[in-house]
């Protein structure tokens, strides 16, 4: 399957996890990168996440908000929601398949 | 708060990024080092993500040239050479620090250990920023640090070791398998976004000897939850207990991790409830479970409880030193077989030579408890590490009682000092060692009690 996120190669993963985090409400990094080891268990790294976000942000998929102090929250963009509601639909996909394929195989 | 080695390479490793990276970002990675607990790991992240900024023609301020590049991959080698010399030594400092004492935060909150005292988890830090870290603890005198991860307090370990149960950053419960323990994932969280509005919010949790149930406590509330699939865990029962609080609000709750624990044969359940109960819960069919009594700390926050291994007896701990001992031969009917009071005051002045000015208040946190029945149950212990807040350091003071059937105490037959610095004591299950540690960091030590 291919989509938008292939030209961000091995970033594709932090890059579904930080729209995923930024879904419901601007965030900056540390809640970020709390709100991804909440909610998948990936700890993610300063040097991952900036990285991602500086490839997000120049893809027009996020975008920056005024700093509170050192700390700068990121929003969703409408061209980043509808890029993560693309790739989770082609999750979905991968999943529903999956399903079936491993309840054939244990005969659930 | 000082960083540790790693820290201080991450924080040097932000100053290598391309100057435009540096203007865009920097600061905000700081900030995010500040907040994170850098280890060799964060600082191997950070050197890969340094060397790509460069190479990102969006980052690069000037074309790289052929000639330009082997002059710069001399000049690399020239400097990574007695680089490589140096930081040999810091690199292994840093191993030594992921392995044993990390970078500097507050100290350790919460213990749980497994059934056979062989895998210990601790939290350290604040609430849902807190970090745990699981030991191999089989040698005590020589534990080995197997994993770390950002799951907060409070934190409970299921006996088989291979369930942690911590709180999200939403507050709600969550369950981290660390079967694999160098790896740990969360692998669910407990449903229930209407337990977010309870405040104060998640205070204690607790597995059952079986490690099938899984007990959290709120401020007047107790969920059992069927965690036998731990990936697919289920509500049984919602326990409310009637609260009425003469120690003060709710929100001046002192955490603490004593709060909830089932008696040895798992029959038994006794939670902290309001500010100062204990309520009694018979859990003998989780799906069924009932509340039997509630006990009291006569006007003191609760700050810890022990049920002897039998479950017959219930000692109850106060913030200001209190000691109650409970009988719960009927259960439904606990009988106040002991007081002791003055512990505080005795550990704060053990020559006998208090200060008439002085005021102990309620829900002033003056000291933090750990208390335990022995595993024959003849001995109560309790280990009172009293705060002092000019010295930024602390003094354990461990008294003992012995314990007769009906559940009074003999004289304190022990009462022994030891200087450490401040953390919350810890006794750990059947051996006789208190956990403990110094109040600014990720270390802590264990002494066998007198």
């Amino acid at each position: 399957m291919h989509g938008k996120f292939d030209g961000l190669g091995r970033f594709a993963d932090p890059s579904v996890l930080i729209l995923t985090s930024l879904a419901d409400g601007p965030r900056h990094g540390y809640a970020i990168m709390a709100d991804v080891a909440a909610f998948s268990g990936v700890r993610m790294e300063p040097g991952t996440l900036y990285g991602a976000l500086s490839r997000l942000e120049r893809r027009g998929w996020v975008r920056p908000l005024d700093t509170a102090g050192r700390r700068r929250p990121y929003e969703i963009t409408a061209a980043g929601q509808e890029v993560l509601a693309e790739q989770v639909t082609t999750m979905q996909q991968i999943v529903q398949v999956a399903r079936l394929r491993t309840a054939m195989a244990w005969g659930g | 708060m000082r960083p540790g080695p790693a820290g201080r390479l991450s924080r040097l490793l932000v100053g290598c990024h391309p100057r435009r990276w540096r203007e865009r970002y920097g600061e905000e990675m700081l900030d995010v080092l500040d907040q994170h607990h850098p280890t060799g790991r964060t600082v191997v992240n950070l050197w890969g993500s340094a060397v790509t900024a460069h190479l990102d023609p969006a980052y690069r301020t000037d074309r790289l040239s052929p000639a330009r590049l082997r002059r710069a991959a001399l000049m690399s080698a020239a400097i990574a050479a007695p680089l490589a010399l140096v930081l040999g030594p810091v690199g292994y400092g840093i191993w030594q620090d992921d392995h044993w004492h990390p970078a500097a935060d507050e100290g350790l909150v919460s213990a749980a250990f497994s059934e056979h005292a062989t895998i210990l988890v601790t939290a350290f830090g604040q609430a849902i920023d807190g970090v745990d870290m699981v030991w191999d603890v089989a040698d005590l005198s020589r534990p080995r640090r197997l994993s770390q991860f950002e799951g907060g307090q409070p934190t409970a370990l299921s006996p088989d070791g291979r369930t942690v149960a911590t709180v999200t950053f939403s507050g709600r419960t969550a369950l981290w398998n660390v079967a694999g323990p160098r790896h740990p994932t969360q692998i669910a969280t407990l449903p229930g976004s209407d337990f977010r509005h309870l405040n104060p919010p998640l205070r204690g949790q607790a597995f059952s000897p079986d490690g099938q149930i899984l007990a959290t406590a709120y401020y007047d509330q107790v969920f059992l939850w069927d965690v036998t699939t731990p990936a697919r865990p289920r509500l049984l029962r919602t326990l409310d207990a009637p609260v009425t609080s003469s120690a003060g609000s709710s929100s001046q709750i002192p955490f603490s991790p004593q709060d909830l624990a089932f008696s040895a044969g798992g029959r038994v359940l006794a939670s902290a409830t309001g500010t100062d109960q204990v309520t009694v819960w018979n859990v003998s069919d989780p799906a069924r479970a009932y509340r039997l009594a509630t006990a009291d700390s006569t006007g003191d926050f609760v700050q810890g409880f022990a049920l002897s291994p039998r479950g017959d007896l219930l000692a109850v701990l106060g913030s200001n030193g209190t000691v109650l001992v409970y009988s719960l031969a009927d259960p439904a009917r606990p009988v106040r077989t002991a007081t002791i009071r003055g512990l505080l005051t005795r550990a704060r002045y053990p020559d006998g030579q208090s200060q008439p000015d002085e005021v102990l208040c309620g829900g002033c946190i003056l000291a933090s408890y750990a208390v335990a029945f022995t595993p024959d149950g003849h001995t109560l212990t309790v280990v009172v590490d009293r705060t002092e807040m000019s010295a930024n350091s602390g003094r354990d003071t461990v008294f003992s009682w012995p314990v007769t059937g009906s559940g009074t105490l003999g004289a304190a037959v022990t009462t022994a000092a030891r200087d450490v610095a401040d953390s919350q004591p810890f006794i750990a299950p059947g051996d006789r060692t208190v956990l403990g540690g110094p109040g600014d960091s990720h270390a802590w030590h264990a002494w066998p009690l007198p």
